[in-house]
């Protein structure tokens, strides 16, 4: 598993896409399902698929929880799509938001990526499009 | 030692900063507290973090403002979590350094520094939304990017932890 952060609009995809030769396969994580999860080659807009999670009700807003699920989901991606390129933006460098679910979608976000993280065997981090290799 | 310790919310911080207690030898390990739990949800913030530091063996000392006043022993070594929050407090409580902020927080750095071992401060970064905010806002995000730099200028060691992964700044 190979996982792209960054902040918005820095060449994430374009940078996936050229380094692991992935030229068609990609899910969308603004419009996915969870079952292309499993089978796509890679997905980008990440964190807009844990925002829909949170959105659909699949996921519980009990903050004390969170590190749970979010290590239970990225176990579970990881088994079933051992080969995934996950490409997210890295959410959480600004101040708290006001809105409820702002703050819950940051947190899982930052939480399940920290899991994925650990599970990967590649983190890049792409800044001005250049990818700076941090695992 | 003195270590600063930054970041994202929710990338993994108050983890590796405890890893880093554990990893600095023998010594009395002092946790200082400056969240204010308002609210559940601050309840659950403050819950999920005396969970994470259970069974290491830390005294907790809450430290809302006024951080030179603290007296600890000399084989001390100190986690003060986190910065933001403490920022917020000088600036917003009643009993904070209101304008006097970064001087006071400062202060307590100094003094912290010259009274124990080793101390480690987290921080957050939040200066990378892109949105603008209201003046008082604005405000305080330029006090605790000073803070920051600041506390960068003395430390001997500053790391991002990204998404559970430490990287080196200085």
């Amino acid at each position: 598993m190979k996982l792209i952060i960054g902040g918005a609009c820095q060449g994430k995809l374009t940078y996936a896409k050229e380094t692991y030769h992935i030229t068609d396969g990609w899910a969308d994580g603004r419009s996915c399902s969870r079952k292309d999860l499993s089978s796509c080659r890679g997905i980008h807009h990440f964190h807009e698929y844990i925002r829909r999670m949170i959105l659909s009700g699949e996921q519980s807003a009990a903050l004390a929880d969170l590190e749970r699920q979010a290590g239970e989901f990225a176990r579970t991606l990881a088994q079933e799509n051992p080969e995934l390129v996950i490409v997210s933006d890295e959410l959480g460098y600004g101040i708290v938001p006001v809105e409820k679910t702002d703050r819950l979608w940051r947190e899982l976000t930052g939480r399940i990526c920290t899991c994925l993280a650990a599970q990967a065997d590649e983190v890049v981090r792409v800044v001005c499009g250049i990818g700076i290799r941090i695992k | 030692m003195f270590h600063v310790i930054t970041g994202g919310s929710g990338s993994g911080k108050s983890k590796y900063a405890e890893e880093l207690v554990l990893s600095a030898g023998k010594g009395t390990r002092i946790y200082v507290a400056t969240m204010i739990p308002y609210g559940e949800e601050g309840m659950q913030r403050v819950e999920r973090h005396r969970k994470l530091r259970a069974q290491k063996h830390f005294r907790t000392v809450e430290c809302y403002t006024g951080l030179e006043k603290l007296v600890f022993p000399k084989d001390g070594i100190v986690l003060l979590e986190c910065m933001s929050n403490l920022a917020a407090n000088e600036m917003y409580e009643a009993d904070g350094a209101h304008e006097q902020t970064a001087q006071a927080i400062l202060r307590g750095i100094d003094s912290l520094r010259a009274q124990v071992r080793h101390l480690f401060v987290v921080t957050n970064e939040v200066f990378s939304d892109g949105l603008a905010y209201d003046e008082e806002t604005m405000r305080y995000i330029a006090c605790l990017g000073e803070i920051n730099r600041r506390l960068a200028q003395r430390a001997d060691a500053v790391t991002e932890v990204v998404y559970g992964i430490p990287v080196k700044v200085k």
